[in-house]
């Protein structure tokens, strides 16, 4: 007959089922403290506070900003005043700030530049001018007399195209 | 020689108790100071992962769910750490802490796989009858079967009488139940265990 089984006579094993991997309980300590240490503060995103908005509000926020841009382009090449820099190079002036700019060039610096440049004034020029300002000579030629500006004209060489 | 073993006094069981005690005070004291927090918590772990370890192993039988529940425990450990009351016992604490963590787990996956009490069992079961260390012994593995076989608690209670030989005292600190309970639960354990042994061996 086959002895019943009884707990007290069966040898006890400490630990029944088979061992964890080699070096488990080396490892766990570290693994322990890896996920207890306090994480360290994430640099915020620099666009993070866009994405906390609503989907509404941040489509208005792209709608203003589109808006400013085009107000923006628009003012900007509005007009733009070109002029030649004593170095060659073309620059542009928007047409609100070109009038100041020149009235800040002192007007020594204008005779020298009108002097020297290569691109000198000529009759074709001077005969446009009038058409859109006809006071434009009172602003660069001050006290100038219209008898003096006549004779000064009578010198220039005729050209066959204005007789 | 034998002069000299008389001696030297070997350790009782009530001397190791106290030191023990002592170096848990040593460590509370040190998780207390900022500065030597994550030394006195890595003494802590080293002093009682393999308890847990096994503890939770014996419960939840897969090595893998075993090594994500102490890592829980141990984390919980630390958060709660500094809330522990130094009267209690540090080791009857932890082990508290990991019973709750496999009877969450086991009861969590019974109820994410919608599965009755039986399949959950059939299951460890069969992770039992993979397991390379009760090959070729049949009397354990059928003893290892019945254990499964015993309800969550019961199982806890009997795996902490049988296999860590707790005493009861530190058991009732362990599962907050009474020392009489603990007792009837271990004795009914031992009968059932026994009787499906006998069983599947006739």
């Amino acid at each position: 007959m086959k002895t019943p089984f009884r707990l007290d006579d069966h040898p006890r094993r400490q630990q029944p089922l088979a061992s964890p991997p080699d070096g488990y309980f080396d490892k766990l300590p570290l693994r322990v403290m890896q996920r207890v240490r306090p994480a360290e503060p994430e640099a915020a995103p620099l666009f993070g506070w866009l994405a906390a908005l609503s989907a509404p509000l941040r489509t208005a926020l792209a709608s203003v900003l589109l808006l400013v841009a085009f107000v923006g382009t628009y003012w900007l090449t509005d007009s733009p005043a070109r002029y030649r820099t004593p170095t060659g190079a073309v620059a542009t002036v928007p047409a609100a700030t070109s009038e100041r700019a020149l009235a800040a060039v002192p007007h020594a610096e204008v005779v020298q530049y009108l002097l020297t440049n290569d691109e000198r004034l000529t009759l074709q020029d001077f005969s446009e001018t009038p058409i859109a300002d006809r006071d434009l000579t009172a602003t660069f030629l001050p006290g100038t007399s219209r008898a003096e500006l006549e004779a000064a004209l009578d010198e220039q060489p005729s050209v066959d195209v204005y007789l | 020689m034998r002069l000299r073993q008389r001696l030297t006094p070997t350790p009782t069981a009530s001397t190791t108790s106290l030191l023990a005690r002592l170096e848990d005070q040593e460590i509370l004291l040190k998780f207390r100071d900022p500065a030597a927090r994550n030394v006195a918590f890595n003494q802590l772990v080293r002093k009682y992962q393999q308890k847990v370890y096994w503890h939770v192993r014996k419960m939840v039988i897969d090595h893998d769910d075993a090594d994500d529940l102490v890592q829980d425990v141990f984390v919980k450990v630390w958060n709660n750490l500094e809330n522990f009351r130094s009267d209690a016992s540090l080791y009857t604490w932890i082990y508290r802490i990991a019973t709750n963590e496999c009877l969450n787990f086991l009861q969590s996956k019974r109820r994410k796989f919608f599965l009755p009490l039986n399949d959950v069992g059939a299951e460890l079961s069969a992770k039992l009858e993979a397991d390379d260390s009760l090959a070729g012994d049949e009397v354990e593995l059928k003893l290892q079967k019945a254990i499964l076989r015993l309800p969550d608690k019961q199982r806890m209670v009997f795996n902490l009488r049988y296999y860590d030989e707790m005493p009861y005292e530190q058991m009732a600190e362990v599962t907050g139940t009474s020392v009489g309970a603990l007792k009837a639960s271990y004795h009914h354990a031992v009968k059932k265990i026994e009787q499906y042994v006998n069983e599947a061996s006739h």
